[in-house]
Parts: C-alpha cells; sequence; structure tokens
C-alpha cells in the first residue's frame, strides 16, 4: 500500500457518499419486500466501509516516493481528449469521417511519423471495419 | 452426446479455426487480453448462427492460452498473465538456444491439458447442473458472493483493493433498470442509460482503450523476437522425458483450480510451478531454464481455462473476464448458460464442448510451424495497431445495443481503466463485479422474499450455509493469520 492508495480510498469514499446521497430517492420498503433503494444502500455502504479499510492501511504505509509518470503522460491525455471529442461527433459526422479521424490522430499521437502513412493508416482501418461491419454484417453504424 | 459432431460442421469448423486464430494472436500481443478481444467481435458473433459464434469466442478465450506462451518464450513478454511464469524458465532456454523445443513444448503441454480439461469438462459439467437444479436463491446469492470473495482474495496485490473494486462494480450495475420492480436508477434521465451499462461497451473500454491509452503514454514499446529455426522445433528426448510428469502435474491441477472462482488460469500457472519446486527431480535447476518450469505452468494454465467452463455452463456463473464476455456472447444469441442449458441447448452445449478437441488439435498444427510467424507479430509496432484497436472498441461498443450513449460508456470505462492502471487497480474484479451485480441482487431480493424477509433464510440450506461461511473464512481468515503472526513472541511489528 502506498499514499497514493490513501488519495484513492478518499476518492472510492466520495464515490459511495455521493452513490448513497443519490441512492436516498429510491425507497427501501420492509425486509420481506425489498425495494429499488435497499440494494444501493448496501453497497454503498460496503464500498465506503471499503474505502475506509483502504485508506487506514495506506495510512500505515512508509511515505512512497515521488511518483513517476509515464514519459509521455501529456499524449495521453490529448488521447483521452480526442476520444471524448471521438464520442460527441460520431452521431453527426457519421462512423467513417470519425473513425478516420480518430485513426489518424490516434496514429500520430502513438508516434506514426509523417501524413500519408497515418492518413493511409486512418482510410484503410475506416474503410475496412465499414465493409466488414455495415456491408458484410449488417451492422448499423453511425 | 451425438451432438457433439455439430463442432465438425463447416460453419463451425471455420467459426473454430477463426477464433482460435485470432485468440493466439491476441495471446501474442501484450495487453488487450483475451476478454477485451472476445468483445471486440461480439458484434460478428451476434450475425453468426448461435453455436458457430459461440464456438468463435470459445477459440479466442483458448487460443489466449497458448498464444500466451509464445511471447513469453522468445520475447520475455508474457501475452497475458497466465503465462507470467513461463517467462522464469523459458525465455532462460531461448537465451541457450533451446527456444524451439520450448514452444513445441509448450504446445504440447498445452494440448495434452486442453484435452484433458475437455473430457474432464464434459464429465464434470452435467453432474454439475443436475446439482444446480436444487440450487434457489439463497444458494446462488452464497455462491456468487463466495466467488467475488475468493476473486479477491486470491487476484494477487492487496485484497481491499480487489474487493473495492468488485464493489465499484456491483455499484455501476444498479445503473438502469432494477431488476425486480422495474425502477430506473442512477440514470439522470439520459435515455440511453435506461437499459444499464453495456457491459461491453465497459469490458472494451477497460481492457482496450486503457491499453491505447498506456501504449500512448509509455510511447512506441515494439520488441525484437529471437528468431526459431524449423529444425529447432523438435525437443529432443531427454527434454520430452522430463516434460511428461510435470506436465500430468500441471494438468489435474490446473482443472481443479479452474473451478474455483477467480483468476484460475494465472493462479493455476504459479501453484503448478510452486509444486515443480518442491516435487521435480530437477527442481534445483528451476529458474534457471529448466523445461519443467514451461511443462508444468502451460498445462495448468490450458486446463484452468477448461476447468472455468465448469461454472459458466452449468451454473451459468463466469468467474473470469473472458468467461464474463462468453456469457455475454451467450445471452446475446438467446442462450441462456446454467443448468437448463443442456435441455434447452443441446446442440450448443455439446457442439462448444466438441469444438475444444478441433480447436486443440487446430491450435496444436498451427503453433507448431507457425511459431515464427506468431512471435514476429509481437515486434509489430503499436502504432501501427493500437489505433485500430480504438476503431474496433467504438464498433463493438455501438454495435451492443445500436445506442450512442454507449460509445460514451467506453471512454469512460477507458479513462476509468487507465486511472486504475496508474492508481494499481485490477480491472478484472471490476467486471466481475458489473457482471454479478444483478444476479446478487435478483437473488438477495427473492431469498429474502420467500424467508418472509428472516435474513436467517439466506443460511437456512447447508448447502448456502457452507458457501456463505467459506466467504467469510475467505474474508477475514488472511488478517487472523496476519495477527497471529505478529503475536508471535519475536515477530517484527510494523
Amino acid at each position: 500500500m502506498t499514499r497514493r492508495d490513501r488519495w484513492s480510498a478518499v476518492g472510492l469514499a466520495l464515490v459511495a457518499t455521493a452513490y448513497l446521497v443519490l441512492g436516498r430517492a429510491y425507497p427501501l420498503d420492509t425486509l420481506a419486500a425489498l425495494g429499488p433503494g435497499a440494494f444501493p444502500l448496501a453497497v454503498g455502504l460496503v464500498l465506503l466501509a471499503l474505502a475506509v479499510w483502504q485508506f487506514s492501511a495506506a495510512g500505515r504505509a512508509a511515505p512512497s516516493g515521488p511518483s513517476i509518470a509515464p514519459p509521455r503522460s501529456r499524449a495521453a491525455l490529448v488521447m483521452a481528449c480526442v476520444l471524448v471529442v471521438y464520442a460527441a461527433v460520431l452521431p453527426r459526422l457519421g462512423f467513417l469521417l470519425a473513425s478516420s479521424a480518430l485513426v489518424f490522430v490516434a496514429a500520430r499521437l502513438m508516434g506514426l511519423d509523417g501524413w500519408w502513412r497515418p492518413a493511409a493508416l486512418a482510410v484503410g482501418v475506416a474503410v475496412a471495419a465499414r465493409v466488414l461491419f455495415v456491408t458484410w454484417l449488417g451492422v448499423p453504424l453511425p | 452426446m451425438s451432438e457433439l459432431f455439430v463442432a465438425l460442421t463447416p460453419p463451425n469448423l471455420v467459426a473454430c479455426f477463426v477464433g482460435v486464430v485470432l485468440g493466439t494472436l491476441v495471446g501474442v500481443l501484450p495487453g488487450l487480453g483475451p476478454a477485451g478481444a472476445m468483445a471486440l467481435v461480439l458484434p460478428v458473433v451476434v450475425k453468426l448462427e448461435p453455436t458457430a459464434g459461440l464456438i468463435m469466442l470459445a477459440g479466442i478465450y483458448y487460443g489466449a492460452m497458448y498464444g500466451g506462451s509464445t511471447t513469453s518464450i522468445l520475447v520475455n513478454v508474457p501475452g497475458e498473465a497466465a503465462s507470467v511464469v513461463t517467462t522464469i524458465d523459458g525465455y532462460r532456454l531461448a537465451r541457450r538456444g533451446r527456444a524451439g523445443a520450448a514452444l513445441a513444448v509448450a504446445a504440447l503441454a498445452s494440448f495434452v491439458a486442453g484435452t484433458f480439461s475437455v473430457v474432464a469438462l464434459q464429465l464434470a459439467a452435467p453432474l454439475v447442473a443436475r446439482a444446480a437444479l436444487a440450487f434457489g436463491p439463497a444458494e446462488y446469492f452464497a455462491f456468487a458472493l463466495l466467488g467475488v470473495v475468493l476473486l479477491a482474495t486470491l487476484a494477487g496485490g492487496a485484497r481491499v483493493k480487489a474487493l473495492a473494486m468488485v464493489a465499484v462494480g456491483v455499484l455501476l450495475s444498479t445503473v438502469g433498470m432494477d431488476p425486480m420492480g422495474g425502477t430506473v436508477r442512477f440514470t439522470f434521465d439520459v435515455a440511453g442509460a435506461q437499459a444499464g451499462l453495456s457491459f461491453v461497451a465497459v469490458t472494451a473500454g477497460l481492457f482496450g482503450v486503457a491499453e491505447v491509452l498506456a501504449l500512448t503514454a509509455a510511447g512506441d514499446t515494439a520488441t525484437a523476437a529471437a528468431r526459431v529455426r524449423f529444425r529447432e522445433l523438435y525437443p529432443n528426448r531427454e527434454e520430452l522425458r522430463r516434460s511428461v510428469p510435470p506436465m500430468l502435474r500441471g494438468t489435474v491441477l490446473g482443472f481443479l483450480v479452474g473451478l474455483i472462482p477467480g483468476p484460475a488460469a494465472t493462479i493455476a500457472s504459479f501453484v503448478s510451478y510452486g509444486v515443480e519446486k518442491r516435487v521435480s527431480r530437477h527442481r534445483r535447476e528451476l529458474g534457471t531454464g529448466a523445461i519443467e518450469g514451461v511443462a508444468g505452468p502451460e498445462a495448468a494454465n490450458n486446463a484452468a481455462a477448461g476447468g472455468g467452463m465448469v461454472p459458466l455452463l452449468s451454473l451459468g456463473l463466469p468467474f473470469t473476464p473472458a468467461t464474463a464476455v462468453l456469457l455475454s456472447g451467450m445471452l446475446l444469441v438467446s442462450v441462456t448458460p446454467g443448468p437448463f442449458l443442456l435441455r434447452d441447448h443441446p446442440h450448443v452445449f455439446w457442439g462448444v464442448i466438441g469444438s475444444f478437441y478441433v480447436g486443440n488439435v487446430m491450435l496444436l498444427l498451427l503453433n507448431l510451424p507457425l511459431v515464427g510467424v506468431f512471435a514476429r507479430v509481437a515486434t509489430i509496432p503499436p502504432r501501427w495497431l493500437m489505433p485500430g484497436v480504438l476503431v474496433l472498441c467504438a464498433v463493438a461498443a455501438f454495435a451492443d445495443n445500436n445506442n450512442p450513449f454507449d460509445v460514451w460508456v467506453m471512454v469512460g470505462a477507458g479513462l476509468l481503466g487507465y486511472a486504475m492502471r496508474w492508481l494499481g487497480y485490477d480491472p478484472a474484479p471490476l467486471v466481475l463485479g458489473l457482471v454479478l451485480g444483478p444476479l446478487l441482487e435478483r437473488s438477495l431480493v427473492q431469498a429474502l422474499t420467500i424467508a418472509r424477509g428472516q435474513v436467517s433464510g439466506l443460511w437456512s440450506s447447508p448447502q448456502a450455509a457452507v458457501m456463505l461461511a467459506a466467504a467469510v473464512l475467505a474474508l477475514v481468515a488472511p488478517g487472523v493469520l496476519t495477527l497471529a503472526r505478529r503475536a508471535r513472541p519475536g515477530a517484527p511489528h510494523p
């Protein structure tokens, strides 16, 4: 256990508390006929208890050294933003265009140099996926 | 039993072949893992005839067990967790010029174990299914609870973190329609969330998208594989002779471990290695490049994959992410696994089991001559492969319910999965919590209703009482043992 586990335990406790608060909107009813709020209440309490356990266990751990960030964590952050944009534009732009753009940007972020190679990969992957899933298998992609 | 031959029809043979090739490639490529790959092909599976689709999924599952050993031996990079132990002696054998022999013994051990586990599965699954007919809600609740507790206890790493991830998975499973009364919960009025969080989207995100993010952060990590000449593929007589006992021990051990809920294949390989270190005549050579260190664990992890199918097929309870995806695939093609699977869909049950035989032969024929080709796949830089994985993840997530909201779920799960890796959380318990959550809730509510609100109704039957007692024991025993060790005179205090 490390000090980082302590902070993640705080995060888990916050999630559990928010979940318990939101779960109050659903009735508990009786033990013989449990309402829709009963199981979430039990799960929220269990998660809260586990977060407290993890917090106390991490508190006993020796302080860990400085956290070492991955060498290209900024690239991962940009990739995460690209994925959020992809989810937002997929229904509007359609699968072919949105996925081509996603593959192009992802390939560049992962270190595929130049323009034509990422572009060729983007078109190849998007067209192949569309042919396989839409044309052959009839999956109704946007 | 004649349904076993369903596996030999041309469409099922093709499905099996495609499955084992994909599985081998997934096993060779570190990162994605069988569960992620199986989730990605679900859009294809739903378009196939149910038996063929499930045969393809099962082929990926046990194909990955085969393929995982290739990169462990040649590149010292395990394709999946169950092959980690194989790197210890396998890679050292490769450096001594015995890569071919190690790969051939790994393939043979996988074949022997896979075939044994099929026979044992064939015998055990119907027996367990018959016994399970006596299971009521209380027994299902107790068994599911025992499963998640054992998973958290056996998974390695911090137990509390694994348990917390199970709880988060169960928490996520409560999003959407309540399984008993139909009340919509925790959806924030998002229409797409009413059906709940798509298991496929969550799996694709946690395993696929998170892997791409991790590789993006780590930079290009392509590795060079050792070349294997065809004439080096054959183990010599001494190596074969030394491989047989650990292979047999690993097979039996692996199948038994596979029956226990938890990350069975990984545990089985470690247990097998531990057993060899104790009982092998060449135990002192283990760790320096002994063939026993390849034969035992490889047999064990493949046998465990077969053993893990018993609770899935006979009880409808998956205890690994891969069998959870298989369960999802079954439900997508309207096949409900459990005690009635054998009665309602005998052709599916026996067809899938029959495909294991066929698949094991295919894997042996594929792995021996094509091992060099598969090894070279591991050297393809991620920048060429991983952007395509993102698109496959999106297709898998969307196609599950034709719901754009599921693409958001996939992205969210990907970000969560990446954060979990950074914080040292294993995604497998979360996936199982998500799958078992509705079962836990449904069986708890039903058991209490039957017992008219008496909590003791949860342990009124002997089976439920034994399983709940085992769950409590698994939960408290490690803590009690730690306290006992600390209380011993002379024991170091923290």
